[in-house]
């Protein structure tokens, strides 16, 4: 048997601001085992879906067995395992990505694209999700393109990125 | 202790409090039906198979997590009770794939004999025919999804008993699949120690050792329970 396949906690990228988000909610829920599923929601919100080293890192934060966790996650419909399109592109929505001008970007995303919110391409190219706050208000307004964070983005910009990503016009 | 009176088919009893029908029914050799049961773990009525009667009650009730009360008036095999042992006994069947001539639980398969003493010789409802994988990933035991029939027998022992917890469940509705760890493969899991027990555990052909001769299965599964007496006899 492989002694480990998960990821160690200590290896985890610490300057994914979606990381420092689960990390403070397992401390404000001071590691127990019980808020499996209020941690599983904050992560869910954050990435859209819940990456394999994500829910690694959950389940050894909280000492609990990894089939309990797998478990949990495909007994909800609202969890998801596997991210929308083979390229995420996810824009915060949280209150200070809002007032610098998210809904912006969403617009610009559907007129460039022809994406909403919660859709992917046909193609499956490009999956386009929303997330309240993912704990970058500082770069205000995000977008996580792939693992990237954008920050202080325009519209034009990250349509632009978006483009370049998928290899379209 | 003080006991108290209760009647299975007719029959007057003075019964322990505290003890489930099935026990009692086992105590005193009336026969119930069962396959989620597994002495040594814990009852979770999952499989509907041991069914009875009380009087005064409506619904029908499981055996295995139903607690004797004084005057209760059960039976066991009313012509009511038989039907359903038999539905159940043919959607076991119908929802995953069983093909006992190749199996290798042949003959010494929990379910094969439910089937036998139903008296089943056809199936009535169409087989799902699903896709199940067989996870030969373990180095000395293999997984068949198509033989399980989801009683979690193997999640609770290695659960309970063992404390390795490799096994849970996923999904649910038809999509229910007994997992190792992460819907890893078996061979790869971080918590399982390799001790055999879910393989004794396991009524049906879907957990079975790699070194064995067709027809030489043998399964355990009352070991479980004397491992648990005897980790609490701590001698
Ligand atoms: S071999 Fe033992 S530890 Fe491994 S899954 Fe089976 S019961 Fe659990
Ligand atoms: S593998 Fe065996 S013990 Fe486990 S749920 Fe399936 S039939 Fe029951
Ligand atoms: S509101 Fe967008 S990162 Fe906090
Ligand atoms: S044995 Fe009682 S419900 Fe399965």
């Amino acid at each position: 048997m492989k002694s480990e396949t998960a990821v160690p906690v200590k290896d985890m990228p610490k300057t994914d601001p979606r990381m420092k988000l689960i990390a403070a909610k397992l401390k404000k829920e001071s590691f127990k085992p019980d808020a499996l599923i209020e941690i599983l929601h904050t992560a869910q919100n954050a990435y859209g879906y819940l990456p394999k080293e994500v829910l690694s890192y959950i389940t050894k934060a909280l000492h609990l067995p990894p089939s309990r966790v797998y478990s949990t996650v495909t007994f909800y419909h609202f969890f998801s395992l596997k991210s929308k399109g083979e390229h995420t592109c996810l824009v915060c929505t949280g209150t200070a990505c809002y007032v610098k001008g998210a809904q912006a970007i969403l617009n610009e995303i559907e007129r460039g694209l022809g994406l909403k919110a919660g859709q992917v391409t046909a193609d499956n190219k490009l999956g386009v999700q929303v997330a309240r706050c993912i704990g970058a208000c500082g770069l205000a307004p995000a977008v996580v393109l792939d693992d990237e964070v954008q920050a202080k983005v325009t519209p034009e910009e990250i349509v632009q990125k978006i483009n370049a990503k998928i290899g379209t016009l | 202790m003080n006991t108290i009176p209760i009647i299975i088919d007719e029959k007057k009893l003075e019964v322990d409090p505290g003890k489930t029908i099935l026990e009692v029914c086992r105590e005193n050799e009336i026969e119930i039906l069962t396959m989620c049961h597994l002495k040594g773990v814990l009852d979770i009525g999952a499989c509907r198979l041991c069914l009875v009667e009380i009087e005064g009650i409506n619904k029908l009730l499981s055996a295995c997590t139903t607690k004797v009360a004084a005057n209760m008036i059960i039976r066991t095999n009313t012509d009511r009770i038989k039907k359903y042992q038999r539905i159940t006994t043919e959607l076991f069947f119908a929802e995953r794939n069983h093909v006992c001539a190749v199996c290798v639980a042949n003959g010494k398969c929990e379910l094969q004999d439910l089937g036998y003493k139903v008296g089943l010789d056809h199936i009535r409802y169409p087989h799902l025919f699903p896709q199940c994988e067989v996870d030969t990933s373990h180095p000395w035991y293999v997984m068949d999804h198509n033989r399980c029939i989801m009683c979690t027998r193997c999640v609770r022992v290695c659960n309970e008993v063992e404390g390795a917890h490799n096994w849970d469940v996923m999904n649910r509705g038809h999509q229910v699949r007994v997992i190792s760890d992460f819907n890893s493969p078996w061979g790869e899991s971080v918590t399982c120690t390799s001790c055999g027990k879910c393989l004794h555990a396991c009524p049906t052909g879907a957990i079975w050792p790699k070194a064995i001769v067709q027809g030489q299965l043998q399964k355990n599964p009352g070991m479980i329970n004397e491992l648990v007496e005897k980790r609490k006899m701590k001698l």
